[in-house]
C-alpha cells in the first residue's frame, strides 16, 4: 500500500511538471477566436477567418495596436456546443486573452458565454442572431442584430407575397426556434396562419421524413429557417422528391456556399437579412481591400461584420487598454456613432445593435436582391 | 498548475465512473455498454434542479436516486438476457435515453444544451475555484472508493464473483442471481450518477452530445486497461488513460491541425483496445486471487 | 408534386393522404433494402464464427468512402470500375480485420472479443474521419428530379436500389444453396470442431466468409451513400439497424436478415407518421430491444 502511494505521488508529480507552462514574454497582441473550423457548420468558420485574417492584416500593416502586431489565436470549436466550451475555456486558461471572437451559431456561442462571464473575459458575437444571446451577462457582446427584427420581417415577406398558410421548418437550435417564435407571434398577428412546425436537426444526411412532413399538404411557400451544409441537403432532397413549393429562408442562408453546394436545387427560394447600405465608402473600402487580398472570391456570409468586429475590438483595445475591463467599458465609448462596413455600431444596453432587413433571391445561381 | 488541477479534477471524476463500471464488468461479469446513461443521467439530473434553484445538497441525493432508480428499471427486463445480447441491450438503452436527451427540448433544451449550471453549495460552502472544486471531488472519489471497497470485501462481492465465474454453481448454493445482478447494477448506476453530478458542475454545460457512446468505449478502456475486477486497477486506468486525452486536448497546436489531433486520438484509443485484448486482456494490474489468468483468453 | 391533381379530382384530401401514406411505404421499403445487405453480411459473420461483429458498421462505412476515393481526383475513375475496386478494397479490409484482429482473438471469450470489436469500430471510424473530416460529403453526381408514378417519387438512385438488392440475394442464394462452399459455411455455421474433422478447410471458409460478408457491407454502404450522403458516423447507426434485423430474422438466418431489414425499414418510415422524426434512429434501437425481450431462445443464459 505503501509503495501505490509512493508510485501515485512520483506519477502525479511528473503530471504537474509536464502541465506548467513556460512564462513567454509577450510580443504580440493576442486576441481569442473561437471558430467553427470542422464539423457541420465549418463553412461559416472558414469564412469568418478569412474576414478576420484581412482585417488583421490591415491594422498590422497600418502599425498595429499600441506599436505591436495583433495575433489571433484560433481554436477549432468543431461546430459543436460542447466543443465550444472547451475552446472558450481553453483561450481562458492556456491562452489567458482578454476578448475573444465567439462562434457561429447562436446555440453554440450561447454554450460558451457563461464560461467567458464568469471568467470576467469580453466575448463577442459576429454572427449570433438569438434573442437571448447576450444575456449570459455584461462581457458578452455583438455586433451583428438580434432577430426580434427578422422574425417580423419574415413574416411581412409572407404576407405581402400572399402566403397566408405556410409550415415552418427550423434547425432545432436556439437560433432556429428563437426565430421561429418571433416569426409566428408576428405572422399570426398579421393574420397567418402556420400549418405545422417542423423542428431538425442540423448536420443529418437524410432529412426526407421531414420534407415530406412539412410539405404534405402541397403548400404553396414554405419557411425553412436553415443553415447552409443542411439546407444544401434538404433543397437537394426535396428537388429530387419533386417537392414544389416556394421556400422562404432566414439570412443564415443567404450565402454563395449554398448555391455552389445545392445548384439548381435554390434557384428561387428567397430570403430575409440584415441589410447594410453598400454605397457607404466603408463598404466601397472593404471591397477593395478583400478583393486585394483575395481576389474575385466571393465574401463569405457574415463576413463584414467579422471584419467589423475586428476593428472595434481593436479600438477598444486601444482606447482602454489590453484587459477584459478596459476593453469591456471602450466598446461602449468607441462603438457609440462608429460607422462599420455593416452600418452603425453603437452598442444599446444589451450589448447588442440594430439593423433594417431586406430580401434576397437566387437567380441564375447568383445571390442578388429580390424584387418583386 | 490551472491545467493540472483540470486534470486532477477530470481524472477523480473518472475514476468513479470507472470504478462504476468495473464493480458491473469487472466484478459481476455484466457487459453494460450503455453505463454512460447513467452517467448522463445523474449530470441531466442535478444540472436541471439546481437551474431551478434547487440547493445542491438535495439535487445531488436526487441526481443518485435517478440514476440509481433508472438502473433498476433498466436491469429488470434485460438481465434475463445472456452476455454478449446483455450487452446489445444495455448499448441500445444508452442510445435511446440519449436520443431522449436529444429531443425532449421542453425538459432538457435538446441539442442546445443547459448551459450555466452553478456551482455546488454544499452546507454554504460554495466551491467555485479549481482548487476548492478538486477537493470536493477528491472527497467524493476516496468515498466512492471506500464504499465499494467494502462492499466488495463483503460476502455480496464474493458471491458477484461466484456468479461471474460459474452461475450454476451458485444458483445451485442457493443464490437468487438475478437478485444480486440488479443490486449490482443499481449500485453500479448510483455512481455512475455521481461522477455525472460532478462533471456537469464542473464543465457548467451539459449537452446530448457529451453522452455517446464514445463515453462508454472511454470508461470502458479505462477499467480494461487497469485491470478489470481489481480494486485499484480503475484508477490507475484512469490516471493513464485521462492524462492521455486531456492533455493532448489542450495543447497548444495550429488551428488547423485541431481536425486530425481528436480522430487520431480516438484511433489510437481504439487501437489500444485491440491490443490490449489480444496481448494482454488482464489489463496493468492482474486480478488477485484467480488461478490463472488464462480464462480471458480461454473458452469460457 | 406529391399529389398532383391529374389523378384524383373528386376526394383530393384522401388523395393527398394516401400517396403521402404510400411515398413513406415505398421510402420504407427502399430503405429495408439497404439493412437487409447490412443484415445478411452480420447474420452471416454471425452463423459462421458464433459472435456479433460490432465492426460492421464500419466496413459499411468505408466501402462507402473507398468508392468516394476512387471517383474523386487525383484517381478518378469512371463509376463501373470504382465501383468493383471499392469493394474489393471492403473484401480486403473485411479479410484484414479477421486475420489481425478476430483470428488471434478464436478462442478468445465474449467480452474480450465484445471489447475487440469495439475498440476496432473506433479506430475505423476515427480513421475515416482523419482523412475525410466529420463533414457529410456526397459523390457529386448531378441532382435530378425523380420519376413520378401514380403520384410517388423515385429516384434512379432509388430504383438501383432494388434492382442491386435483388442481384445481392439472387447471388448469395446460389452461393448458399447450390455450391460446395456455401454447403462448407453452413457445416461450420452448426459445428466448428465437427466439420473440421470431416476435413472442411475452415480457414478457407472464413475467409469466404467475410469476403461475401464485407462485400454485402460495402454495396449496401455505396447504396446509402447514394441516396443519402457520406458522413464518418454512418456505420454505428446502421449497425444498430443491422442487429435489430438480424434479430428480428432470427440470428443465423439469412432469408429472416433479408425480411427483418425490410420490416426496420417500414417500422422506421411509417413510425415517424405518428412520432416525431427526432426519435426515428430509436425505433430501430427499440424493435432491437423488444426482439431481445421477447424472444425465447435468448432467455437463457449461456452453458458452453
Amino acid at each position: 500500500m505503501k509503495r501505490r502511494i509512493y508510485g501515485l505521488s512520483i506519477l502525479m508529480g511528473v503530471l504537474f511538471l509536464l502541465t506548467t507552462p513556460v512564462a513567454k514574454a509577450q510580443e504580440t497582441v493576442k486576441i481569442g477566436a473561437a471558430f467553427a473550423l470542422s464539423g457541420s457548420i465549418a463553412v461559416y468558420g472558414e469564412g469568418f477567418k478569412k474576414a478576420v485574417d484581412l482585417a488583421v492584416e490591415e491594422i498590422n500593416v497600418a502599425g498595429g495596436l499600441r506599436g505591436k502586431k495583433i495575433e489571433i489565436v484560433y481554436e477549432d470549436n468543431k461546430s459543436t456546443p460542447k466543443d465550444c466550451v472547451t475552446a472558450v475555456r481553453k483561450l481562458i486558461t492556456v491562452d489567458k486573452v482578454p476578448v475573444i471572437f465567439g462562434p457561429a451559431g447562436s446555440s453554440n456561442f450561447m454554450a460558451a458565454a457563461p464560461v467567458a462571464q464568469e471568467s470576467k473575459v469580453v466575448m463577442i458575437s459576429a454572427q449570433g442572431a438569438a434573442p437571448g444571446l447576450t444575456k449570459a451577462g455584461e462581457y458578452i457582446f455583438r455586433v451583428f442584430p438580434s432577430d426580434v427584427l427578422q422574425g417580423k420581417g419574415i413574416s411581412d415577406l409572407c404576407i405581402s407575397l400572399g402566403y397566408m398558410e405556410v409550415p415552418v421548418m427550423y434547425v432545432n437550435n436556439d437560433w432556429g426556434l428563437g426565430l421561429k417564435n418571433v416569426f409566428v407571434e408576428n405572422f399570426k398577428k398579421a393574420g397567418g396562419k402556420v400549418t405545422d412546425e417542423v423542428p431538425y436537426d442540423d448536420g443529418k444526411t437524410d432529412y426526407r421524413t421531414e420534407l415530406i412532413r412539412a410539405t404534405k399538404g402541397n403548400p404553396r411557400a414554405t419557411v425553412n429557417l436553415t443553415y447552409i451544409t443542411s439546407g444544401s441537403v434538404m433543397f437537394k432532397q426535396a428537388y429530387e422528391m419533386g417537392i414544389k413549393t416556394q421556400w422562404i429562408c432566414g439570412s443564415a442562408a443567404k450565402a454563395p456556399k449554398l448555391v455552389e453546394l445545392a445548384g439548381k436545387a435554390v434557384e428561387g427560394i428567397i430570403g430575409t437579412y440584415p441589410v447594410f447600405s453598400q454605397e457607404t465608402k466603408e463598404y466601397k473600402a472593404f471591397r477593395a481591400s478583400w478583393k486585394k487580398k483575395y481576389g474575385d472570391e466571393k465574401v463569405p456570409i457574415f463576413g463584414e461584420y467579422n471584419y467589423d468586429m475586428v476593428f472595434i475590438t481593436a479600438k477598444a483595445v486601444e482606447k482602454g487598454g489590453y484587459t477584459s475591463d478596459g476593453i469591456r467599458r471602450a466598446l461602449f465609448e468607441v462603438g457609440r456613432g462608429y460607422r462599420g462596413v455593416t452600418g452603425d455600431k453603437t452598442f444599446d444596453q444589451d450589448r447588442g445593435v440594430g439593423s433594417e432587413y431586406g430580401v434576397w433571391t437566387v437567380r441564375e445561381g447568383q445571390i442578388v436582391d429580390y424584387k418583386k | 498548475m490551472d491545467l493540472f488541477l483540470h486534470l486532477c479534477i477530470m481524472i477523480a471524476i473518472y475514476i468513479i465512473f470507472a470504478l462504476s463500471l468495473n464493480l458491473e464488468v469487472g466484478y459481476t461479469g455484466l457487459f453494460n455498454f450503455g453505463h454512460v446513461a447513467f452517467f448522463g443521467i445523474g449530470a441531466y439530473t442535478s444540472a436541471l434542479l439546481t437551474l431551478h434553484r434547487v440547493p445542491f445538497e438535495l439535487s445531488l441525493l436526487l441526481a443518485l436516486a435517478m440514476a440509481g432508480l433508472w438502473g433498476f428499471l433498466l436491469s429488470l427486463p434485460s438481465l434475463r438476457l445472456r452476455g454478449d445480447y446483455f450487452g446489445i441491450a444495455t448499448l441500445g438503452f444508452g442510445e435511446i435515453i440519449r436520443m431522449v436527451f436529444q429531443n425532449e427540448v421542453w425538459l432538457t433544451k435538446g441539442p442546445m444544451g443547459l448551459p450555466g449550471i452553478p456551482k455546488p453549495i454544499l452546507f454554504s460552502y460554495r466551491f467555485a475555484t479549481l482548487p476548492q472544486y478538486l477537493s470536493l471531488v477528491l472527497a467524493f472519489t476516496l468515498l466512492t472508493f471506500l464504499v465499494l471497497r467494502v462492499i466488495l470485501r463483503s460476502p455480496f462481492g464474493r458471491v458477484l464473483k461466484a456468479i461471474r465465474e460459474d452461475e450454476i454453481a451458485a444458483a445451485a448454493l442457493g443464490k437468487n442471481v438475478l437478485r444480486f445482478r440488479i443490486k449490482s447494477f443499481i449500485i453500479g448506476s448510483l455512481f455512475a450518477g455521481l461522477a455525472g453530478t460532478l462533471w456537469a458542475h464542473y464543465t457548467t454545460f451539459v449537452s446530448p452530445g457529451d453522452f455517446t457512446l464514445l463515453e462508454t468505449i472511454l470508461v470502458l478502456l479505462i477499467v480494461v486497461l487497469g485491470g478489470k475486477g481489481t480494486e485499484w486497477g480503475p484508477v490507475w486506468g484512469a490516471i493513464v488513460l485521462i492524462f492521455f486525452q486531456e492533455s493532448l486536448r489542450f495543447l497548444r497546436l495550429p488551428a488547423d491541425w485541431t481536425r486530425y489531433l481528436a480522430p487520431l486520438q480516438q484511433m489510437i484509443l481504439g487501437g489500444l483496445l485491440i491490443l490490449l485484448m489480444i496481448f494482454r486482456p488482464e489489463g496493468l494490474i492482474r486480478e488477485k486471487g484467480k488461478i490463472s489468468n488464462a480464462g480471458d483468453k480461454g473458452d469460457q | 408534386m406529391i399529389g398532383s391533381k391529374g389523378l384524383c379530382p373528386q376526394n383530393l384530401i384522401f388523395c393527398l393522404k394516401m400517396s403521402f401514406l404510400f411515398q413513406s411505404i415505398l421510402n420504407g421499403v427502399l430503405a429495408g433494402c439497404i439493412y437487409a445487405l447490412f443484415a445478411m453480411g452480420l447474420t452471416l459473420i454471425y452463423g459462421v464464427l458464433g459472435f456479433v461483429n460490432f465492426a460492421h458498421g464500419e466496413l459499411i462505412m468505408w466501402g462507402a468512402y473507398f468508392l468516394y476515393l476512387l471517383m474523386e481526383k487525383p484517381i478518378g475513375l469512371p463509376l463501373p470500375s470504382a465501383l468493383a475496386f471499392a469493394l474489393l478494397l471492403t473484401a480486403l479490409m473485411g479479410t484484414g480485420v479477421d486475420r489481425f484482429v478476430f483470428r488471434p482473438l478464436r478462442h478468445a471469450n465474449s467480452l474480450t472479443l465484445l471489447i475487440a470489436a469495439l475498440g476496432l469500430s473506433f479506430l475505423l471510424r476515427n480513421g475515416a474521419q482523419f482523412f475525410w473530416g466529420a463533414e457529410i460529403r456526397t459523390y457529386g453526381f448531378e441532382i435530378k428530379r425523380g420519376f413520378r408514378f401514380l403520384d410517388i417519387s423515385i429516384t434512379l438512385n432509388q430504383m438501383m436500389i432494388i434492382f442491386a438488392t435483388i442481384i445481392s440475394i439472387s447471388f448469395v442464394y446460389l452461393l448458399f444453396h447450390r455450391s460446395r462452399l456455401g454447403k462448407s459455411m453452413r457445416a461450420l455455421s452448426d459445428n466448428l470442431e465437427l466439420a473440421r474433422v470431416v476435413g472442411i478447410d475452415s480457414k478457407r471458409t472464413i475467409r469466404f466468409a467475410w469476403i461475401i460478408a464485407s462485400i454485402l457491407a460495402g454495396a449496401g454502404g455505396i447504396l446509402l451513400a447514394l441516396d443519402t450522403n457520406l458522413q464518418p458516423g454512418m456505420g454505428l447507426i446502421n449497425l444498430v439497424k443491422a442487429f435489430a434485423a438480424t434479430l428480428l430474422g432470427g440470428v443465423g438466418n439469412l432469408w429472416g436478415a433479408l425480411w427483418g431489414g425490410i420490416l426496420i425499414g417500414l417500422a422506421e418510415n411509417l413510425g415517424v407518421l405518428v412520432i416525431s422524426p427526432g426519435y426515428k434512429d430509436a425505433i430501430a434501437f427499440g424493435i432491437m430491444v423488444l426482439m431481445l425481450l421477447i424472444r425465447p431462445s435468448v432467455l437463457f443464459h449461456k452453458q458452453e
